[in-house]
């Protein structure tokens, strides 16, 4: 059980997570890393789902989450070029601390995303979340973020903004 | 009395010409009907491989075209693939994407098929006099042949044989399964969907187009090196080439630009890497091994649906005149576990909504699906290189790796598939 204070820094951070993501704010994004950081998404709900058995959707380590970073950074990154419209509503967020002193953070999200690319199509995302957050001089960073989307096994359209 | 007239018929010789093609090819409904019956239907379409259903009762479910289908192991060990829709009403039998199954019951009144397609049991049977349960079994593909464990099938009961519709391009297969020491691949990793808003035939023509890596892609190679640097440099270094199989088959070759072994791999080392050549070596010999090792699997269009995408398997699935999906897989090695990881990584980084590829690749595969609604200018060019094209030891045209060679590859066969008798 978290205090209120440790709760309402959790919340905080989540929301200003999301906000960045959206907002395309790469730079202060990525920041909110710690150095071995992953980012996962899967290819499939199945939770028993092994990244290194079954593909997905993304598996960045650090140096890859980088390079992802500079893509959308050059200018050239067509399908994000420009940035897609977005924002997102985080819902049911539950926090429990972790044996090792972080924190596992759960909550539910639906994106809105205008795709203005191609087509300028609005695509509609919907998943859950897994954030495990760790202090670091006293600031919470992301250590892992897990998205599942209710679809994951599904044909999608691109998918290269930051979810 | 008036009588209904057929629609005039499409003249494909018209539409399809040497140096250009009709932009109607990719924009009109009626051609999309016409290609799942002439090339999905009657011609020979990838549906899966062997390794994705290893035992008896292991199924996946896929469409051939738009016709939903069963491809399932028999108990015999055989592969079968069903028409995926119950005889008595015309439900899909099988919803799940893949599963292992004794049975597929209908939902709807309960009809039970065997993994061999035999009806097994009608509910209620006093409905009928004399209800001939043998002749009610799953629609089969009357066609079902492969190679090293490709699985292709037919629903038309006549055409060639797929060695035929294959001719020489099983070297392209050879040259990707071949690596393994084994002398298989195999597609155990699952699948990622990735939905494109235009005509399918976009994704074959990017997929072996040469021409366009150094543009699409140009903020990958801004920032990260990668195993394609040297195709876009200056327009007389670049020694890769692209080259026509015949039947609609095509690659492009980066072969002739790689400098040493690995390339295609981004390079590899260590003890896994030392004990996989020395395992090429004692079954090929050394010379052979090491011109594997140093050409790479094949990137390679198999017509219509298949990409051999390098480390990658890729399926092409039409959904409608101006959508379809790219499916891809990592390539598996057989016999070479320590590999595999490193050839999930490599997937999630080149295919896939989320990848460091594609996502361009399909952004503007949408923007040339909008543009080619324009009827002001109605024509795609598809003379590149024709200037300088050469015709290889073995009958193959060959050319520089941004010739339009391999379009041209496609859209010959396309038109002789489309007005064959």
């Amino acid at each position: 059980m978290l205090s209120d204070t440790e709760y309402r820094a959790v919340v905080e951070f989540v929301y200003r997570e999301a906000r960045l993501a959206d907002e395309a704010r790469y730079a202060e994004w990525l920041a909110l890393w710690t150095d071995d950081g992953v980012y996962w998404m899967p290819a499939t709900t199945d939770p028993g789902a092994d990244p290194d058995k079954h593909i997905s959707h993304i598996y960045d380590n650090r140096g890859r989450l980088e390079t992802r970073i500079k893509l959308l950074q050059t200018g050239y990154r067509y399908s994000q070029e420009p940035a897609s419209l977005m924002r997102r509503l985080v819902s049911n967020i539950e926090a429990a601390p972790a044996d090792n002193g972080e924190l596992v953070v759960e909550s539910n999200f639906a994106l809105a995303e205008l795709a203005i690319q191609a087509k300028r199509e609005m695509h509609w995302w919907v998943g859950r979340t897994t954030h495990r957050l760790r202090r670091v001089g006293g600031e919470l960073k992301m250590c892992r973020k897990k998205v599942v989307l209710v679809n994951a096994a599904e044909p999608l359209p691109n998918l290269a903004f930051l979810i | 009395m008036s009588s209904l007239s057929p629609a005039p018929s499409i003249d494909y010789k018209a539409l399809v010409q040497d140096d250009r093609i009709h932009a109607s090819l990719y924009t009109d409904p009626r051609i999309f009907d016409d290609e799942m019956e002439r090339i999905f239907r009657r011609g020979w379409v990838f549906v899966g491989h062997d390794s994705e259903i290893p035992g008896a009762g292991d199924f996946v479910t896929r469409r051939i075209g738009t016709e939903p289908v069963i491809m399932v192991r028999g108990t015999d060990g055989a592969v079968a693939v069903f028409v995926n829709r119950c005889m008595h009403r015309g439900t899909m039998v099988c919803p799940a994407d893949r599963g292992h199954a004794r049975t597929f019951t209908c939902p709807y009144h309960g009809w039970t098929y065997d993994v061999s397609g035999a009806l097994l049991g009608v509910p209620y049977p006093g409905g009928y006099t004399a209800f001939d349960k043998s002749t009610h079994g799953l629609a089969r593909a009357p066609r079902v042949s492969s190679y090293r464990g490709f699985v292709f099938a037919s629903l038309s009961p006549t055409g060639i044989p797929l060695s035929e519709h294959l001719g020489s391009a099983t070297k392209l297969f050879d040259r990707s399964c071949d690596l393994s020491p084994a002398g298989a691949v195999e597609l155990t990793a699952g699948w990622v969907k990735h939905h494109c808003a235009a005509n399918w035939k976009a994704l074959p023509e990017n997929d072996s187009d040469g021409y366009h890596l150094g543009f699409v892609h140009r903020a990958l190679f801004s920032t990260v090196r990668t195993q394609y640097q040297r195709v876009v440099g200056e327009e007389k270094a670049i020694k890769a080439v692209v080259r026509d199989w015949g039947n609609g088959h095509m690659e492009i070759d980066w072969s002739p630009g790689y400098q040493g072994p690995f390339e295609w791999l981004g390079g590899a080392s260590g003890s896994a890497v030392t004990e996989f050549v020395a395992a090429l070596e004692r079954r090929d010999g050394t010379d052979l091994a090491r011109r594997r090792i140093l050409e790479g699997p094949a990137h390679a269009l198999i017509f219509p649906n298949l990409f051999l995408g390098e480390t990658n398997i890729a399926i092409v699935e039409p959904l409608g005149v101006e959508e379809c999906v790219h499916w891809h897989t990592p390539m598996f090695l057989k016999g070479v576990p320590e590999f595999n990881s490193r050839l999930l990584r490599m997937a999630e980084a080149g295919m896939g909504p989320a990848s460091f590829l594609m996502p361009e690749d399909l952004t503007v595969a949408a923007r040339n699906q909008l543009g080619l609604h324009a009827r002001t200018v109605a024509w795609l060019e598809l003379g590149r290189g024709l200037n300088r094209e050469r015709v290889d030891a073995e009958g193959r045209t060959v050319s520089h790796v941004t010739d339009e060679t391999t379009n041209r590859a496609l859209w010959r066969h396309y038109r002789t598939v489309m007005t064959e008798a």
